[in-house]
């Protein structure tokens, strides 16, 4: 019987959820199993772990997963060195004949070890090789893994809600995909936008958040960008504008967008984008 | 409980699997999902896996709960099955003609939407699979569409409803028409080229050798001495060099695709260049061959351990190979006939294949793949022949 004894994940304050989401993870929870969110960058897949940890009150660990990645890093990592040199220089509190004193725990390591149920972001799984996603299956499925150096096995003490993001740089193998739950975050559209403008600045007018979001969604229709700017990116904007003494709404409407080099951070992209705005003022 | 919604996803090409599945009961017996809307949700995140197909999702599950009427897959399928026959005729009228058992002169005289819905007439007369083979979508096939071109259903090998139309028979048997041993997928070819690498030391010094470390400290008398290595990164230059130009590698283009994604994945260092027919002075590194040419003869100047790989099916006219000032294109002046183009290449690196997409029987039928089978040690393009080449691609000599 899965137990249903948790608190809900309901949104936390700078985090702006839709409810599929919510039931999503809410589901995920239950299930135990992990959640594995797909879309483009800037749609909020790593800020939703910080989101759940935050709300549930559960501490959040974070592996950030690198192109040469082996899946042993992340579990354990054992320091030959400091043996090497306790059993030189003798003068540490620590027990030289005894491996496991020189192990290391790696970030899902960390969250099996853990006094309470945490949240474990697994970011951007697709950088690293297939091999590593494979040998994760295993882990993930036992929720256990075996230290070779001590011949010890470590389980689980709570299992850790698991978030997996990806930017589907790589497709995900299949028996890696039948273990997650999925979801594809789309791009948030202008009344989710408005929310989550609401959120981070408050004090904002209502009529500078319409000027800003229409403009940010006019540019994002531009044809031949690279990377499109995203709310990351839309968020800095606002903050540069609210910073600059001179910035009036007028220049908005008058189709003039200050401070570009926020939105755009590719020089090709920011050509495109000058060219186009110069073009809808002239 | 919604075995026949699970069973209706499946028809439309949506991967679900009997665990998944089995994971949606779970969930419902959690007591989370208290309306049509938490189950469409839970549902959707538990049993589809990409976003590919979220809209045959949609279509599906609004079909099977609000009674939305569902376009007929068969229907569908036929009257594109009939469009891609009319780009084949539009290309190659004989070779449709000759398969479809008409006369090319009748056919003629149709309007293009009288032509199409022919060949849909024609398609839906036939009931059973073609005997004979595929001749009107096989050897001469030209056409562009891929296996998941237009529609998540139907098309996909295996895992399709039981009673299948002639069209999807026909359909498999074309994809797998790709390679005889059927067709390579990322993996496959990942596991082929696993074995191309070579792994040299780069990069600071930041592991420790234990064994070294243990060894020099004992000869220290004990005063620890740590010795460092370089880690071990893949250093393999790859030149992928893909001909994708003309019909006659039209056919292959889903699978040169998937060879490209994963080297792209794969090799760090890579670079792709793209030619027609054969390589004359110069290649291109955008797929349109217009913007980036790039001198041959400029390739001296790489790393002669460079790995060299060339896709293409060598099969041209013999003028193009041999004659000087042999392009097809106009305005392309050169001095050197493509031969010794390819000449130099493979005397530049001594690591070099060929691989050819056309099956090894095709080979003897075109001369000019025979002449550049004797320049490039030549492979074909399926699981067998990539392991040829890659063993060939490591060799020491």
């Amino acid at each position: 019987m899965v137990q249903n004894n948790f608190s809900r994940f309901k949104g936390a304050d700078k985090y702006v959820l839709d409810d599929e989401l919510a039931e999503i993870v809410n589901v995920s929870m239950a299930l135990e199993m992990p959640l594995l969110l797909k879309g483009e960058p800037g749609t909020g897949k790593t800020m939703l772990a910080y989101a759940i940890a935050d709300s549930l009150n559960m501490p959040l660990i974070v592996l950030n997963v690198k192109s040469s990645m082996k899946l042993v890093d992340a579990l354990y990592q054992y320091d030959t060195l400091t043996r090497l040199n306790d059993s030189r220089f003798g003068d540490s509190s620590r027990d030289v004949s005894d491996i496991e004193e020189y192990i290391k725990m790696g970030k899902i390591g960390q969250a099996f070890v853990a006094d309470t149920r945490t949240v474990l972001l697994i970011d951007e799984i697709d950088k690293a090789d297939t091999d590593f996603q494979d040998d994760m299956l295993d882990v993930l499925d036992q929720m256990e893994f075996d230290i070779i150096e001590i011949d010890k096995t470590i389980s689980a003490r709570h299992r850790p809600v698991i978030i997996i993001t990806s930017n589907a740089k790589k497709d995900l193998s299949d028996p890696f995909l039948g273990r997650c739950n999925f979801h594809h975050i789309a791009f948030p559209g202008e009344d989710t936008m408005r929310m989550i403008i609401d959120v981070h600045f408050p004090d904002l007018g209502r009529e500078t958040t319409d000027a800003c979001i229409k403009t940010f969604y006019g540019l994002r229709k531009l044809e031949g960008i690279e990377k499109k700017p995203a709310t990351r990116e839309l968020i800095n904007w606002i903050r540069a504008l609210k910073a600059d003494p001179d910035f009036k709404l007028s220049l908005l409407d008058r189709g003039d967008v200050p401070y570009l080099g926020v939105l755009y951070k590719k020089s090709p992209d920011m050509k495109v984008a000058t060219g186009a705005i110069s073009r809808h003022r002239g | 409980m919604f075995v026949s919604f699970f069973y209706n996803l499946r028809d439309h090409g949506i991967p679900v699997t009997p665990t998944s599945f089995l994971k949606l009961q779970r969930a419902l017996c959690t007591g989370l999902i208290r309306s049509l809307n938490g189950f469409y949700i839970v549902a959707r995140a538990i049993l589809v896996k990409s976003e590919r197909y979220f809209d045959a999702y949609d279509r599906v599950f609004a079909h099977h709960f609000e009674g939305v009427e569902l376009p007929d897959l068969e229907d569908f399928e036929l009257s594109e099955m009939a469009k891609l026959l009319l780009e084949e005729w539009l290309k190659n009228p004989e070779a449709v003609a000759a398969a479809l058992d008409v006369d090319e002169k009748d056919l003629n005289k149709l309007t293009p939407e009288e032509l199409e819905k022919y060949f849909l007439d024609r398609l839906k007369d036939q009931t059973e699979a073609h005997q004979g083979g595929n001749r009107w979508i096989g050897t001469g096939g030209t056409s562009p569409v891929g296996h998941s071109g237009h529609h998540p259903g139907g098309m996909r090998v295996g895992g399709v409803s039981r009673n299948r139309s002639a069209i999807k028979v026909a359909l498999d048997r074309r994809y797998r028409d790709y390679s005889q041993e059927g067709p390579l997928t990322q993996s496959q070819i990942g596991e082929a080229l696993k074995k191309l690498r070579r792994m040299v030391p780069s990069g600071p010094m930041d592991v420790v050798n234990v064994q070294k470390t243990i060894y020099e400290t004992m000869r220290n008398a004990g005063e620890i001495e740590i010795i460092f290595d370089r880690r071990l990164a893949d250093r393999l230059k790859v030149i992928l060099m893909i001909d994708n130009g003309g019909w006659s590698m039209d056919p292959y283009i889903p699978l040169v695709q998937t060879l490209f994604d994963y080297t792209r994945n794969q090799f760090k260092d890579l670079k792709t260049y793209f030619f027609h027919n054969t390589i004359y002075d110069r290649v291109w590194s955008d797929a349109a061959r217009y913007n980036k040419p790039e001198l041959v003869t400029d390739f001296i100047k790489k790393d002669p351990e460079t790995r060299i790989i060339v896709v293409g099916d060598a099969s041209m006219a013999p003028y193009e190979l041999m004659a000087e000032g042999g392009s097809i294109y106009f305005g392309e002046k050169k001095r050197k006939p493509s031969i010794e183009n390819l000449q130099f290449l493979a005397q530049t690196f001594r690591h070099c294949v060929w691989l050819n997409p056309h099956s090894r029987r095709a080979w003897e039928n075109t001369w000019t793949t025979d002449i550049i089978k004797k320049v490039f040690p030549m492979f074909e393009l399926t699981l067998d022949g990539l392991d040829g080449a890659v063993s060939h691609l490591m060799s020491r000599n």
